[in-house]
């Protein structure tokens, strides 16, 4: 058994415990501290040196002070390490410190007897152990005795193991009230490191989030207020890259207004997959620098909206208008099809003008002459549509043109034939759909 | 003093080297261009073709005609052989975007696209109506390590925001489109390559305003429609249009009747 005791700072507990459970599956919490066994799982990191100075982000040949920790052969042996150097003891010394040479205090079972034992000259962990065990269990309890002989290994420990919790939910106490959205970010921020650690722990990747915080008034105006409000972020790829998930966070913060001032913060994991690792290339020069798509398209629309960064699709219709919907770039691309498998092309697309107008424009019509900034000269009579009959506002009958405009070179036009024949084709009305470019 | 007028002396065929420079050489560019589709064009464009990376200005008096006769062949021609062809690195499978449109109110036709050759799997549309939204995605696109070519439309935009984004594309390696009005022919452009287009229905002529290289004093005459659309004219013109014109695709099946075109 190989053990190792720290004392994180309150605040950073939870931060601490999922980092702990990267690297051993036996992590508890003991009073104050946090205990790692490492027995099980060192020589996958190659021995407990290098193990905790991975845990503790020591650099190798650096010479920044190392953290106080504890190691031993059993929990309370490495907290009463930890105690005495926390304590102010020289580490080195206290490091290494013989059980025996412990002083008592560093037993928490033994702390309620410190006076007692003390005036009968007992002061550390051997001289308590040289006493009489029968005299001990009657004057001390049994508590006492049996700390002592887990202490020293000759009784087996039980801990409650540490888990990591299923979904990630965290609620953090904002520094200070926050009015504006933005003021959220530093805190939310800590939430993102945290959800790092935990997803790192479960090798997860994060699908969705949901910020969450507390407002701290009930009503505003007279007008109740709900107790939160709540933003959603979904990335396209699961992801355990904070960098991007921060940038999503304050795009989206920047356009949120608070109700009223909040005072708690939370996040919470909505939809996680399994985290299968960044993908390289074997070559460095094959290296992908800089962002994925599906990153870019998160934040063009995070910050512009999803209607204004679009893909086409092309529908079957002899509409022109009803010929292609675009649609929010949001959802993954399929994978690109091989030109050859795309259905035969219609021989009509080779008229097609390259613009659309997304609303066609009525033209003015003089002597019969449809009129976009001078007469259109009508080139070519090219095809007639019915459909749309199924619709609801009736059919759709047109006839196409191919014209000549003075203002914008060639463009594409029809005119609307009346449903009834017998009106007059002089009423017709005429408009521009595209243009050719 | 010698009066005697200067003789031209013709000199001898020079022997072609990399470190002899002579007037008329277009510049070696560092990476050499893409094809542009259009073989007058590519003869005179330094490194043959559009540059790899950096800013192109296409300067257009009509902002709605020739954009995409001009660019679709060439767009064709690098989507579609690059997916074939081992690729080289992912911005050659990546998107093309564009940024803005023409004139509000206006859309790309998807199924005119494609039937020029654009992959429409890999078209991308960012329209927001602010003008320092469109710069801030143009610069994102370029920043990404996905997208293939960025094609803009930013309305009037100075000059520093030009620079930037040059700079920006040079250094990501993606080649930038820009279209701007001809009002902008008279001011100063960081972009190492300017075309102004124009002509109407029938022609469109480029002018080669800035390269490196020697100016061109004469528009270079592109077609200025599609092979489809001027076999269509030519028989219009002709009065005999009543059967497709040679050149189309065929079509699979019946032709339907009313799928004939007919010279109005």
């Amino acid at each position: 058994m190989h053990w190792i005791a720290l004392s994180p700072p309150e605040p950073e507990l939870a931060l601490w415990c999922w980092r702990a459970l990267q690297f051993t599956p036996r992590v508890a919490r003991l009073e104050e501290a946090l205990l790692l066994e490492i027995s099980v799982s060192q020589r996958l990191w190659r021995g407990p040196a290098r193990l905790l100075r991975l845990l503790l982000r020591v650099r190798e040949r650096s010479h920044a002070a190392v953290p106080p920790h504890g190691q031993g052969p059993s929990s309370l042996l490495a907290l009463a390490r930890l105690r005495l150097q926390q304590a102010g003891e020289v580490s080195a010394a206290a490091a290494t410190a013989a059980a025996d040479d412990l002083p008592l205090w560093t037993l928490s079972a033994a702390r309620v007897h410190l006076d007692t034992l003390e005036r009968v000259g007992c002061r550390n962990w051997g001289q308590l152990r040289a006493l009489p065990r029968g005299g001990v269990a009657r004057r001390f309890g049994a508590p006492l005795l049996q700390a002592l002989d887990e202490a020293y290994g000759e009784r087996p420990e039980s801990h409650g193991w540490l888990t990591l919790p299923e979904g990630f939910d965290m609620k953090l106490e904002l520094p200070a009230t926050a009015s504006s959205a933005p003021e959220l970010m530093w805190t939310a921020q800590r939430l993102l490191q945290l959800l790092q650690a935990w997803l790192r722990a479960r090798q997860l990747g994060v699908l969705a989030l949901e910020l969450e915080w507390t407002l701290d008034w009930r009503r505003l105006d007279g007008a109740p207020l709900p107790g939160q409000q709540q933003l959603q972020l979904r990335t396209a790829q699961p992801t355990q890259n904070m960098g991007h998930l921060r940038r999503l966070v304050s795009e989206q913060l920047a356009r949120v207004t608070l109700a009223a001032p909040a005072s708690q913060l939370r996040l919470r994991s909505l939809d996680t997959a399994p985290w299968g690792g960044a993908s390289t290339r074997l070559l460095p020069e094959e290296q992908v620098q800089g962002e994925r798509l599906h990153e870019l398209l998160e934040r063009l629309t995070v910050r512009l909206g999803p209607q204004q960064v679009r893909r086409v699709q092309t529908l079957a219709d002899h509409r022109p208008e009803h010929m292609q919907r675009w649609l929010p770039a949001r959802e993954p691309d399929p994978p690109y099809p091989l030109p050859g498998d795309s259905p035969a092309p219609d021989p009509r697309e080779a008229f097609y003008p390259t613009w659309l107008l997304e609303q066609p424009l009525r033209l003015e019509v003089h002597h019969d002459q449809p009129q976009h900034g001078g007469p259109l000269r009508r080139l070519l009579r090219l095809y007639r549509i019915e459909a749309g009959w199924w619709e609801g506002q009736g059919p759709v009958l047109r006839d196409y043109f191919l014209a000549h405009s003075t203002l914008a070179g060639l463009v594409w036009i029809y005119r609307e034939r009346p449903l009834d024949r017998r009106q007059a084709m002089g009423q017709a009305r005429w408009f521009l759909q595209g243009l050719y470019a | 003093m010698n009066n005697k007028p200067l003789r031209m002396v013709p000199l001898p065929a020079l022997p072609s080297r990399p470190d002899l420079w002579r007037g008329s050489d277009l510049a070696l560019a560092g990476a050499p261009g893409w094809s542009t589709g259009h073989a007058e064009l590519d003869a005179q464009l330094p490194g043959g073709g559009w540059p790899a990376a950096g800013l192109v200005e296409l300067l257009q008096p009509q902002p709605t005609q020739h954009a995409w006769r001009l660019l679709l062949p060439a767009l064709a021609l690098r989507l579609q052989s690059r997916a074939l062809a081992q690729t080289t690195g992912p911005a050659d499978q990546g998107p093309v975007l564009l940024v803005g449109s023409p004139e509000p109110g206006m859309s790309p036709f998807g199924p005119a696209l494609a039937a020029q050759g654009l992959p429409l799997e890999r078209l991308l549309w960012v329209q927001v109506p602010e003008a320092h939204a469109r710069l801030w995605a143009c610069e994102q696109a370029l920043r990404c390590a996905d997208v293939a070519i960025v094609l803009a439309w930013l309305g009037p935009v100075r000059a520093e925001a030009l620079r930037r984004l040059h700079l920006c594309a040079v250094e990501h390696g993606k080649p930038l489109f820009i279209f701007r009005s001809a009002a902008a022919r008279q001011q100063a452009s960081a972009a190492p390559l300017r075309l102004l287009l124009e002509g109407d229905a029938e022609a469109l002529r480029v002018w080669v305003l800035k390269r490196r290289g020697p100016p061109l004093a004469q528009p270079l005459q592109l077609p200025a429609q599609g092979r489809g659309l001027a076999a269509l004219l030519s028989a219009g013109r002709r009065g005999r249009a009543a059967a497709l014109p040679q050149g189309l695709p065929p079509s699979t099946g019946h032709v339907h009747a009313l799928d004939r075109a007919v010279a109005a």
